[in-house]
Parts: C-alpha cells; structure tokens; sequence
C-alpha cells in the first residue's frame, strides 16, 4: 500500500465530518490490477474506499468542469499537475476557488501501465506497490520491477510535482526535479524534414477510432458544443477519415495552447495507445520560449494569448 | 498556429500572416503577391487535403 | 461430424491456396497490440493470440466497419444517373475471417438481431455476412478479463461458427461446422480427416480445462425478476457513474454495440452518405433537433448503457445478456466502470434493503 492511502482516508473522513466539504473528490481500488477509479466520496463510511497510489494517473480536475449540483463545497486531491488545472479553471471563470478545499499530494510520479504490461509480457494477476518498487505477479511469475524506470513519459520530465495551491498537503513537499532539456522529444521532431514530419504524425493518428477518450480525459477539454461535435456548419467530419482525424487532433491541440499542464491523462485513457502528448508539446514548448509561460503556475496571471504586451513576439508577422 | 502546422509537416511557407488595415490597399496587393509567389514555389499542396468519395 | 487435422507446418501454405478465392482477414500485430485486418498477400493471422493479448477493437468491423459508404449521388446532369442516389460499390468476394475467439462469433449473432429480422434486413450487414466465411480458434488459455462462461457462451462455442479450430500443440484440429467451413477448407486443401471419436475426445477434454480456468463469473440470475423502473431508479448509479468520462470507448470495443449515425459528405456537386459507429456514450446521441436532449445527464447515458446491455435487451429477446464476456471494456475503460461489477450491484439490489 502506498504509503499516502490511510492519511488519505483519514484526512477525507476529517474533512466530510468536519464540514470542511460537501463531497470528496479522489480515487478507489481498481476491480482490475493497475487500475483505479475515480470516485467522490459523499460521507465518512465511503472514505474508507479511498486509496492512492502511483496508479492514480487520471487528472481529478476533469471532473471539476460540471459540478453545478453540489451545494456545498468540494473537496478534492491535487498531485502537481492537477492543481495547476485547477488555476486554469480559476482563471478561466469555470469555478470559484471558494468552492473548493483542495488537499495537495505532492506526487512522485505515476506509472506507465502499458509499458509495465508490454514488459511484462504475460497477463498480469497483480499488481503491489511497496514505495519504490513495484511487485508484479502473473499466474507463473514474479519480478519486481524498479518504479523510476517505469514512470510516464510527462512525469520523467515534470518540473512541479508539488501542488502549486492547497488548503492542506497530505504530505511534505517533494524536491522538484533538475530537467537538463524538458523538451528534448519535441526538439526531435523540430530536426526531421517537412516530409518526416508529415509521416511521423500520420503513423501517430494511423489507429486513431475517435473515441475522443483524450478529449474527454482532458480537464481544459470542457466546451458544451465541441467543434467536432458541431453540424451547423460541420467543421470536422465525423468518419474514419486520415484528414478528418488529423483535424480533430491539431486543432484541439491548439485549443489548449499555453493551457496544458502536461498531465497525461490524454495518454492514459486512449486505448490505441496513441502518444497524444505530442501534439501539444510542441505548443507547451513554444508557450515556454516566448512568453515564459507555464500554465497554471499563478492564480492572479492571466495567460500570455489572453493578454498583450508589446514585446510579445511578433517576427512571423508580415 | 504557424509553428503547429510546420510542426506537423506543412510547410512554413504555406502560412502567413500580416495585420492590414482596410486603408491600406497597396500593402494588401504587395502582401497578396508575395505570399502567391512563396506559395506557388511550393507547388500544389496535398496535406491535410481531404479525399472526398 | 468431420473433423480435418491440419498439420500447423502446413497451416499457411493452405491459407495461401485460399487467397485465390477469399480475402483474408485477421488478427495482427500492430506495433505492441493487435487489431483486425485484411491480410496482406504474405500476411498470416496471428494464431497464437495469447491470453492478455486479445485484439483491442473486436472483430465486429469486418461486417460493420466504422466507417461505410452507403450511397452516393451526383448533381452532375451530364451523368446519367444524376440526381439519384446509389448504393456504391462494394467488394462483397467471398471472405474468411481467421483466428477469432468464440466469443466474437458469438457477438455477431447478437448484431443479427438487429440488422437481419423479418421486418428489415439491413443489405450492407447482410452483403457481408453472406459473403464471410467465419473460422475460429478455440481458447485454451481464458485470460482473466474473459467472463463469457457467464453469459451463456465459452471458450469452445460454436455458435456463429463455420469452422472451430482447436490448438492441440502439435496440430489444429478443425471441426467442420456449416457447408461454408468445408468449402473453405477444401480451397485451402486441407482434407486430412481425423478419427472423429478420438479428435472430439481431445477437444472435450481441452474445452474442460478452458472452461475450468475461467476466473471471473458474474452472476446475473436475477435480473429477469426485477422491474425495470425499480432497477431505473437505483440509487447506485450515481456512484458508478460518477467517474465516466463519457468518451465510447467501450462501445467501440464491444462486439455486440451496434448503434451507429448517417452522415452525408458532400464536395462539389457529388454527395456520399456514410454510415459511422456512434455511440450512446456521447452526449449527442439522443439530442434531438429542437435542442431537448433526453439523457442530457450523463448518469443517465452510463444508467442507458448498463439497462440496455443487461436488462432491455435480455427482457426483449430473451437470448441472456447482451455481452459475451470478451472483457474489452474493462480492459480499455480509462477509469475502470467494470460491467461485471455493475452487473452484480444489479443482479443484487433490493428496492427496499
């Protein structure tokens, strides 16, 4: 058991018996090894459900975007990246910081459940995390695996594990991590020719079956009409079309330039397995590079393509 | 925008843009011109160009 | 009851002599998963899909692919047949879908219900089915998302079968079910029949130890002696659906999902009309052209899914559940609604516990 889990439910069970919130935002054990489920725990006895672990890769913000019929206040578990989310739905307007009682868990990474699978190889029966090391057990065999080999791709390079807004922390700040070059995947494909390019991003949306699993995944996603979604006029056909997947994928893309705090919750709910990560770091990366802009950092900035400063770059410009 | 698309395998050359205010007609027709030229030195386009039937 | 012993050493010189006159189709791997597709002129299926790694979207797009083109029509007057829509032109050759797990044939019976019955008989399934020669692989090692013994299928049904093919480990053995599988197998020249009382004694035998190492049961007894408004009004919903994020993926997965939306795609002056999986999963699915939208919440959209699957549909046809067991959707969901579990909180609700 992570060693977060009893601190988790008994700060929960504190919180709904205290009044402190309404409801309780967070996760519960998987039916499935390496799995968890968000849930929201509603009194003291469902907080005994909570657990954490470095299997809790969804972005919990996701579920912040509609929750008009809770009353009261919501409490909610934060990681790093999570927390960044929530300024964005601050800053943007989409909730009060108020309504919340954010619990912040400084996170020391979560782990790639595809590529323990794959490396696996046989079906895994179990799965037991015990600190840094993952015990993985199958109906013939037992390894125990070295957690930091098996990190997400965005929580190798993460630079705010800590939660950047909280009411109270689960735990002691973790030490962030030194990144020598966080956009070194991105600057990769910056050297491949148009033509490398053009093959490298058809071979990644080839298997695309526009579940729009990433989208909904997504905390930034949170749009009433999606423009896929759109029929009058439609923009994106709705079909199994190379173009029309393109589309979706680029544009929504932009849609969250200088917004994406790089969660990976896009990634982990595809079931393709689609890295849908690179389409938007390159767009992070820019953010970064010309406005010194990292989303979700400061809850009273507002972010660089809403505001205008005069030295904003302007050398594209005609 | 422009850096996406390039990004993506269109070429940087295919996008431009300019700020061009309705009084200023002979900047629009200098701007149209350079940009057809640029583009057609490119050739036709067949990325993210969507087959129909 | 014939059944032909294919020596595995000879498996794909057969399936290279069936290529004359079938297409073939089956599971593949794709970079670290496998999926479904037609096979290349020196593609083979793979035949040893292992337990965990069953193919990520079932093999229901064969007959119904995510994508069709239905129709097609032109403004253009100087064609003749302008101004009138068509169907288009499909390839409906004789095919042979390879490799699948009982389950997935299965399934297909369950999509019949919908697109071939006495009122209606939907011509692009139909074309497909009639045209699909379906050969499946028996499994000897269930993996642990497999739960079809509960539904009323298993690792070794023959339902929606042509051929069942049995691993022995030194051979297959093939049981010849419908006149289609035969031909089949007489293309690839596969004739060496087996001693029937002996080849199904072996069967037997495996189907026993397959049907033993089902892990997972769901027990669903009592979901035919409840009502639908009680079960409706649940209070448990809110809970299961609290962490959907409403994105399809189990219904793209699922072998027997068969909603699906007409679009039309027009350019110039020529139009198609597409066919395209939809799913109840999507806000817009029950939105109706006014605007009101009756599953509006998505608590009732994920209530929709779980109803339809294991209790409209069971009441209306009275074939069980509307699942085979494959297990995908649990596998694939991003935040881990398991239908098993959903299934048992249905099975085991009191109205007034």
């Amino acid at each position: 058991m992570h060693t977060y889990t009893e601190k988790i439910q008994a700060l929960a069970k504190d919180i709904i018996k205290q009044g402190k919130a309404e409801v309780v935002i967070g996760f519960k054990m998987g039916t499935i090894p390496m799995a968890s489920n968000p849930f929201f725990a509603k009194n003291e006895e469902d907080t005994d459900k909570l657990i954490w672990s470095s299997t809790c890769g969804l972005n919990l913000a996701n579920y912040l975007s509609n929750v008009k019929e809770i009353d009261g206040k919501i409490g909610i578990f934060a990681k790093g990246c999570d927390s960044r989310n929530i300024v964005t739905h601050i800053v943007e307007n989409k909730i009060q910081r108020d309504k919340l009682h954010i619990i912040g868990v400084p996170c020391t990474g979560m782990v790639d459940k595809k590529k323990i699978s794959l490396s696996f190889g046989e079906e895994i029966t179990e799965f037991i995390e015990d600190n840094d090391t993952l015990i993985v057990k199958s109906a013939t065999k037992e390894e125990k695996l070295n957690k930091a080999e098996f990190l997400r791709s965005n929580c190798e390079t993460c630079t705010h594990r800590n939660p950047v807004i909280y009411d109270e922390l689960i735990s002691d700040l973790v030490e962030e991590q030194v990144i020598e070059d966080q956009f070194a995947d991105v600057k990769k494909i910056e050297a491949m020719s148009s033509d490398e390019k053009w093959q490298f991003f058809d071979d990644l949306t080839a298997n695309c079956i526009r579940c729009y699993a990433c989208r909904n995944a997504c905390p930034l996603c949170y749009c009433p009409t999606c423009f896929v979604d759109e029929s009058g006029p439609q923009w994106v056909g709705k079909g199994q079309n190379d173009d029309d997947t393109k589309t979706f994928h680029y544009l929504r893309a932009y849609h969250c330039a200088g917004r994406c705090t790089d969660c990976g919750a896009c990634e982990e709910a595809c079931p393709m397995d689609i890295k849908v990560r690179n389409f938007t770091r390159k767009l992070n990366k820019d953010s970064f590079e010309f406005f010194n802009w990292e989303a979700g950092l400061d809850i009273n900035q507002r972010p660089p393509l809403d505001t205008y400063q005069p030295d904003d770059p302007d050398d594209f410009i005609m | 925008m422009g850096n996406l698309l390039e990004h993506v395998g269109i070429e940087k050359e295919r996008l431009h843009f300019s700020w061009i205010s309705s009084a200023e007609a002979t900047k629009f027709v200098d701007v149209v011109k350079e940009i057809t030229e640029k583009v057609r030195a490119l050739g036709p386009n067949k990325k993210l160009k969507k087959q129909y039937n | 009851m014939k059944i032909i012993k294919i020596d595995k050493k000879e498996w794909e010189q057969g399936l290279d002599k069936a290529r004359e006159g079938y297409h073939l189709f089956g599971p593949v791997k794709d970079e670290n998963y496998h999926i479904i597709k037609e096979l290349g002129s020196t593609d083979y299926p793979d035949m040893d899909l292992s337990a965990s790694s069953d193919t990520i979207l079932s093999p229901k797009s064969v007959i119904f692919p995510q994508t069709e083109k239905m129709l097609t029509a032109s403004l253009d007057e100087s064609q003749e047949n302008h101004h009138i829509m068509e169907r288009v032109d499909t390839d409906y050759s004789p095919r042979a879908l390879l490799g699948i797990k009982p389950y997935d044939a299965r399934a297909f019976k369950f999509l019949e219900l919908n697109f071939d019955t006495e009122e209606y008989k939907d011509p692009y399934f139909c074309d497909a089915m009639a045209a699909t020669t379906f050969v499946g692989l028996a499994v000897n090692t269930p993996s642990k998302f497999d739960f079809s013994t509960s539904v009323g299928t298993g690792p070794f049904d023959e339902t929606g079968l042509d051929i069942l093919l049995v691993d022995t480990d030194k051979e297959y053995l093939a049981k010849v079910i419908t006149d289609k599988g035969d031909d089949f197998l007489s293309k690839c020249g596969f004739d060496n029949k087996a001693d029937e009382q002996g080849a199904l004694k072996t069967i037997e035998a495996l189907k026993e130890n397959a049907e033993k190492a089902i892990g997972s049961e769901v027990s669903h007894g009592k979901l035919k002696d409840k009502t639908i408004l009680e079960l409706y009004n649940a209070s448990f919903w809110e809970d299961i659906s609290f962490s959907c994020i409403n994105c399809g993926t189990c219904t793209y997965v699922c072998p027997t999902c068969w909603c699906f939306d007409i679009q039309d795609e027009a350019k110039d002056n020529v139009c198609t009309r597409y066919k395209n999986w939809d799913t109840c999963m999507s806000r817009l699915f029950t939105e109706h052209a006014t605007g009101h939208n009756p599953r509006e919440s998505k608590l009732s959209r994920v209530r929709q899914r779980f109803m339809h699957k294991l209790k409209y549909f069971p009441d209306k046809y009275d074939q069980g559940l509307m699942c085979v067991g494959c297990g995908r959707c649990v596998k694939h969901c991003p935040v881990n609604i398991d239908i098993r579990e959903v299934c048992e909180q249905m099975n085991s609700y009191e109205e007034n516990a």
